[in-house]
């Protein structure tokens, strides 16, 4: 009778000693895998400016309206760069067609998977706000 | 008819279409680049080419192939599609890839023709081009690097608009579009952007401003001249992009780059009420209350004659009748007139004094269900007319007259479409231009004869080209059933033989081959514009003119009519509309003592200080200081009407002078119909919202309501509708036709006129006072850009010999003095002036150039350096 209680004891006593098998979310960050698709956001390029030309083809392609009020300006060699650039987040499905109708690698789906908010508005972000900071931590293979 | 058969289809066509009309109206699609519907073939690309049977060997282009009888056509065998392959590596051999930023992307003819053809890889190479970009010319902008090469825009400049601004340079691969000379300097229509297939010529103005795809297409008529063109405004976010006409493509520049004047920052946004002289803001319904008190105040104390109306030729029909319907059944009284009485009303009684007015008979209440903007009446079986617009040509009709008598009109600044339609008639190589006027115009290059008279001699040139004609063809019985041509024959007998080219400048024997030119005409047409009409004895000069198309013209051929400049998009509206002194809507004529009093007559009154002179104006928009010779003067009598309401976009200078100026949306932002110049009904479409503005007819019907009366106005469809109503001419009209439609009688009787110059005084130059091909009334002086950059200010256009004379050249200001005002303004060297004669624009508030005008365009100066 007691002997059957014993041994299961002794599966968990082993079990204490022995190194955690699961990941030890949230202390523990789990790395994502290279296709993972985390929010889209602006890309930057080796001097520090965006990548985005105003083309609007994300916002065309975006099947769910998370991409908008994309409004364009003329710079001084007459190139075309974006003002204005809206990603809802809330209204993102992370499915990667930005990234795949854009013609310049601008736009991008990053490894962040921490999304949640207290506050619906941090989730509307504007072209600052959509606009990749720490380069380090995104994936080497972007254009 | 011609029957052949396209990939195996039996298909039936009319002789002379090409291959490629024929294959587009059969829903056969041809790839094509270079071809567009509004010009000829141009043959430049070969996307196009078909096999045709019988034929030669080689492939055919189907956009410049006419159809035969029997022909077999394939447009789709492995050959020609390997051609097509080929042809279109070759046009993206170094085609910059700029699709993302081209402003051209999403309708680019060459992106749609990539994806039909299916090329995705280019296997040539060739040497890199520099791209010699052009970024300094106004509104357009160039890039060569991605021109195809079509020469679309090459043909629709030279051969549809007449300015030949731009041609390639250099030959085979290193083809490219050039204008000689950098920055371009042009008429700036800018129809080469819009013809351009691919973004090769980019309008600066729409320049990444937004996709093609997102902005919204709403349809109107263009406010900027008479022509009633149809153009598409693209919006987005409630903001007027671009403007494009989807049709035809030309548009002028004031079409085209003249719309950002709807975002001007001096349009009036809230009602104005004036106390103790300086204006203040009020709301709608204490501006209208004011309104409506001072008028019932006035009216029982001096009766309803003593409030005067000016209808506006800017404003719709719908507002005009309304405001008419306002004085007439309203008040009950018939005091409206419109300040189309100093230009476009002198056409119209001129021409009816000799043609008659308009008599319609045979027109029925139409039962059918009524689509909006269609007339409520219909043309019976037995439907006739007779009167005036029975002259009137329709612009469509213009490329079919044999010969064209351009008399006293620069006619693209005044109205660049019917520039358009003449260049049309010159297709024609039989077709005679004779020009007539004391300057240089666009169209001297074209023109057979020209006749370079001396500014106000018009009725002596008609005089002596009648009497040469007259001489010369002594049997001539007029095609127009017409009387009183012994009286005519007798009253220019008092012509002298050596008078006409003494008085005019003209060589006797210029008239003498005019006349001859006359008399050969098939299908004669005369043009004549604000030149002629703004002087005073315009109607007379109207006249006569009349009496020369009674004896030459033949209306019952089309393109033989008489084709006088409505200066703005609704001068002819507002006189059908009813806002005239004589006339009720349709021309309906009212007798003497019933009419209300003519414009110039109330100013004389208003300056005499006749007690029947109005006690308060309500002035429909129109900024009479600007528009009426003697500005001073002008200014004075306004001054002595009690009370004045203006209606109008933008505090002018006749709004100053108001104690209530009520402010109304413009073009882009109502619904409503205009009448063009030849008798088009244009629909107005609203695009963008007016916040805190009103439509000019919503503003009447509310003070009707205010005053107590039952105006019934709802909507301008219905406002339409009961216009139409009471327009018989108007009988079976619907949007975009031309009226009118019923068959017409001509008939008239000849008027002998005086041979009078018309121009006093003993000052050394002649002043004309005219239009501007960049700006259109004083609508387009406010805009923030636009038309604005190409014009900025008015300038004294003189002949650069009498600059020299007078020690003036190029920029330097110069005092214009006349016997009633001077100004001075900078100089701008013209060649295209006689000696003697200087041109000044009206269009601007400084100078005010009627300060030195007295009743009439022309005006004798004395010029000073100042």
């Amino acid at each position: 009778m007691i002997i059957p209680l014993l041994k299961g004891l002794a599966t968990t006593l082993r079990h204490v000693f022995t190194k955690p098998i699961t990941l030890q979310y949230p202390e523990e960050k789990r790395q994502v895998a290279p296709r993972w698709r985390g929010h889209p956001e602006l890309t930057i390029n080796e001097d520090g400016g965006r990548r985005c030309v105003a083309c609007t083809l994300c916002m065309v392609v975006c099947p769910s309206n998370a991409i908008k009020g994309i409004e364009a300006a003329e710079g001084q060699e007459h190139e075309k760069y974006p003002v204005a650039f809206t990603i809802d987040l809330t209204r993102c499905i992370f499915c990667g067609f930005c990234q795949e109708a854009c013609p310049k690698g601008a736009i991008k789906l990053n490894n962040l998977y921490e999304l949640a908010q207290y506050e619906k508005s941090l989730l509307i972000l504007d072209i600052d706000r959509a606009t990749q900071k720490k380069s380090e931590l995104r994936m080497a293979d972007w254009l | 008819m011609v029957n052949l058969t396209i990939d195996g289809r039996a298909i039936q066509a009319t002789k002379g279409q090409t291959i490629l009309e024929v294959a587009d109206a059969n829903g056969i699609f041809i790839p094509r680049l270079c071809y567009h519907p509004a010009l000829k073939p141009i043959g430049a690309c070969r996307i196009c080419v078909v096999e045709v049977k019988p034929g030669p060997p080689r492939p055919l282009p189907a956009c410049a192939t006419p159809v035969n009888e029997g022909m077999e056509v394939v447009t789709n065998s492995e050959r020609v599609l390997k051609i097509r392959e080929e042809l279109m590596k070759l046009v993206l051999i170094n085609h910059a890839l700029e699709c993302p930023i081209c402003d051209k992307g999403g309708e680019c003819e060459l992106q749609d023709l990539t994806h039909a053809l299916g090329v995705d890889q280019v296997d040539l190479e060739a040497v890199k081009l520099a791209p010699n970009h052009d970024y300094e010319s106004l509104f357009v902008e160039r890039h060569p690097d991605r021109c195809v090469t079509c020469g679309r825009c090459v043909h629709v400049c030279r051969d549809h608009v007449g300015a030949m601004a731009i041609n390639f340079m250099h030959r085979g691969y290193f083809t490219e579009l050039g204008s000689g000379q950098l920055p371009l300097d042009c008429e700036f229509c800018g129809s080469c952007i819009d013809i351009c297939p691919v973004g090769a010529l980019i309008n600066k103005l729409w320049k990444y401003r937004a996709r093609a795809w997102e902005v919204e297409k709403t349809e109107t008529v263009c406010p900027f001249c008479g022509g009633g063109c149809t153009y598409e405004l693209h919006t987005k976010n409630d903001r007027i992009l671009r403007v494009r006409n989807e049709k035809s493509i030309l548009l002028c520049s004031r079409g085209r780059f003249g719309f950002p004047v709807v975002e001007a920052p001096d349009r009036l946004k809230t009602p104005l009420i004036k106390e103790n002289g300086e204006f203040r803001e009020a709301s709608w319904d204490e501006a209208l209350d004011l309104v409506a008190a001072k008028f019932k105040e006035v009216a029982e104390n001096a009766g309803p004659n003593a409030i005067y109306g000016v209808g506006s030729a800017r404003a719709t029909n719908e507002a005009n009748y309304l405001f008419q319907k306002f004085f007439r059944q309203g008040l009950g009284s018939n005091q409206v007139d419109n300040p189309g009485r100093y230009t476009y009303i002198r056409a119209l009684r001129g021409l009816a004094s000799v043609f008659g007015v308009p008599q319609v008979s045979g027109v029925e209440a139409s039962s059918a269900a009524l689509l909006p903007y269609h007339s409520p009446l219909k043309l019976g079986a037995e439907a006739q007319g007779s009167g005036f617009p029975f002259v009137l040509g329709h612009f469509d009709d213009l490329p079919k007259a044999d010969l064209v008598l351009v008399l006293g009109a620069d006619v693209t600044p005044e109205m660049p479409p019917l520039g358009w339609k003449l260049l049309r008639a010159l297709d024609n190589e039989n077709c005679r231009l004779v020009l007539a006027n004391p300057r240089r115009t666009k169209f001297d290059r074209y023109a057979h004869v020209s006749l370079r008279y001396k500014p106000g001699t018009e009725r002596i040139l008609l005089a002596g080209l009648l009497k040469a004609f007259l001489a010369d063809n002594p049997e001539w019985t007029p095609a127009i059933s017409a009387t009183g041509l012994e009286e005519l024959k007798e009253s220019l007998k008092k012509v002298g033989p050596k008078e006409v080219s003494q008085k005019t400048g003209v060589d006797d024997a210029l008239i003498k081959e005019t006349a001859a030119l006359l008399a050969q005409a098939q299908a004669p047409a005369i043009l004549c514009g604000t030149e002629l009409l703004a002087q005073d004895k315009g109607e007379q000069n109207v006249q006569a003119l009349a009496d020369l198309f009674l004896l030459i013209g033949k209306p019952g051929i089309p393109g033989s009519a008489v084709y006088p400049v409505a200066e703005k998009n609704n001068s002819r509206g507002v006189c059908e509309a009813g806002v005239m002194a004589e006339h009720l809507p349709g021309y309906a004529h009212l007798d003497e003592a019933a009419g209300g009093t003519p414009l110039p007559e109330m100013l004389d009154k208003l300056e005499a200080g006749d007690p029947a002179a109005p006690q308060a104006l309500y002035l429909l928009g129109g900024d009479l200081l600007r528009a009426v010779p003697h500005r001073s003067r002008t200014e004075k009598v306004l001054k002595k009407a009690g009370f004045i309401v203006v209606q109008d976009a933008f505090l002018t200078d006749t709004a100053k002078l108001a104690q209530v100026v009520l402010p109304v949306t413009v073009h882009a932002e109502q619904e409503g119909t205009f009448i063009s110049s030849d008798g088009t009904l244009g629909v107005l479409a609203q695009a963008i919202p007016a916040p805190g503005v009103r439509p000019d007819w919503q503003i009447i019907n509310q003070l009707g309501e205010k005053m107590g009366y039952k105006l019934g106005a709802g909507h301008p469809q219905q406002i339409f509708r009961e216009l139409a109503q009471s327009v018989p001419l108007w009988a079976g009209l619907s949007p975009k036709a031309s009226y009118p439609l019923m068959p017409g009688t001509v008939s008239g009787t000849f008027i002998p006129f005086d041979v009078d110059l018309s121009l006093p005084g003993r000052r050394p130059y002649t002043l004309i006072v005219g239009k501007a091909l960049n700006h259109s009334g004083t609508f387009t002086t406010h805009a923030p850009d636009g038309t604005l950059k190409l014009m900025s200010e008015a300038t004294l256009q003189l002949n650069p010999e009498d600059a020299q004379n007078l020690g003036l050249s190029n920029g330097e200001t110069a005092k214009v003095i006349s016997s009633q005002g001077e100004v001075s303004l900078p100089v701008a060297l013209a060649p295209e002036m006689p000696a003697g004669v200087v041109f000044l624009a009206e269009h601007f508030a400084e100078p005010p150039v009627h300060l030195l005008t007295l009743n009439s365009n022309l005006v004798r100066v004395t010029i000073q350096k100042g």
